[in-house]
């Protein structure tokens, strides 16, 4: 738990990042360092978009699976790192 | 502006790396690709699919906000996206080491 916090204090701390969140494999964020509100939102939004990248993957070639995901919109971008139970998003300013 | 649009799609389509790319229409049809028919055809419906549920995850965060691109690495390769208007251009490439 402690190496978690650490790291997840390391990409914080990182220029441009806005906000992480750790998501369960339901949609229910369990770590986050970004507003309540915000978090719940994000955590359930991104949590369908990644099923659907996966299936989207899978759908492709079975044998193929979703390693990352990065979605860049106007305002900044946000990037998800799947993992077997849980998936990281790190939401960050587009490096200029 | 044709020959630009050329121009830009072939240096796409030799970079290293790249597998394969994509136009891909408003109806979700393949205009132009270096793919087989019936691979791009799948890669155009999936991919229409899933940037519209990338569009509209960007958009219900904040309504002012629009998706500019989707880059979905898996382990096999990458796929990059690039809405513009109703069209999308695809590019599959193999991810740079």
């Amino acid at each position: 738990m402690a190496e978690v916090n650490a790291t997840l204090k390391r990409i914080q701390s990182q220029k441009g990042v806005q906000g992480a969140i750790i998501v369960s494999s339901e949609g229910i964020p369990i770590k986050n360092m970004l507003d309540n509100s915000s978090t719940v939102q994000y955590a359930g939004l991104i949590h369908q978009l990644v099923v659907k990248a996966r299936s989207t993957i899978r759908d492709l070639d079975p044998k193929n699976d979703l390693m990352f995901l990065r979605v860049r919109s106007k305002k900044n971008q946000i990037m998800i790192t799947p993992d077997k139970d849980y998936f990281l998003i790190i939401i960050q300013n587009p490096s200029d | 502006m044709r020959a630009k649009v050329e121009e830009t799609l072939r240096r796409i389509e030799t970079h290293k790396g790249v597998i394969g790319t994509i136009v891909v229409n408003a109806e979700g049809i393949p205009i132009r690709t270096t793919l087989d028919n019936s691979t791009a055809v799948q890669y155009a419906g999936l991919l229409r699919h899933l940037s519209m549920k990338a569009r509209s995850t960007v958009r219900d965060i904040d309504p002012q906000n629009d998706l500019t691109f989707l880059r979905i690495r898996s382990k096999k390769h990458e796929i990059l996206v690039a809405p513009e208007n109703e069209f999308l251009l695809v590019v599959i490439q193999n991810p740079s080491e």
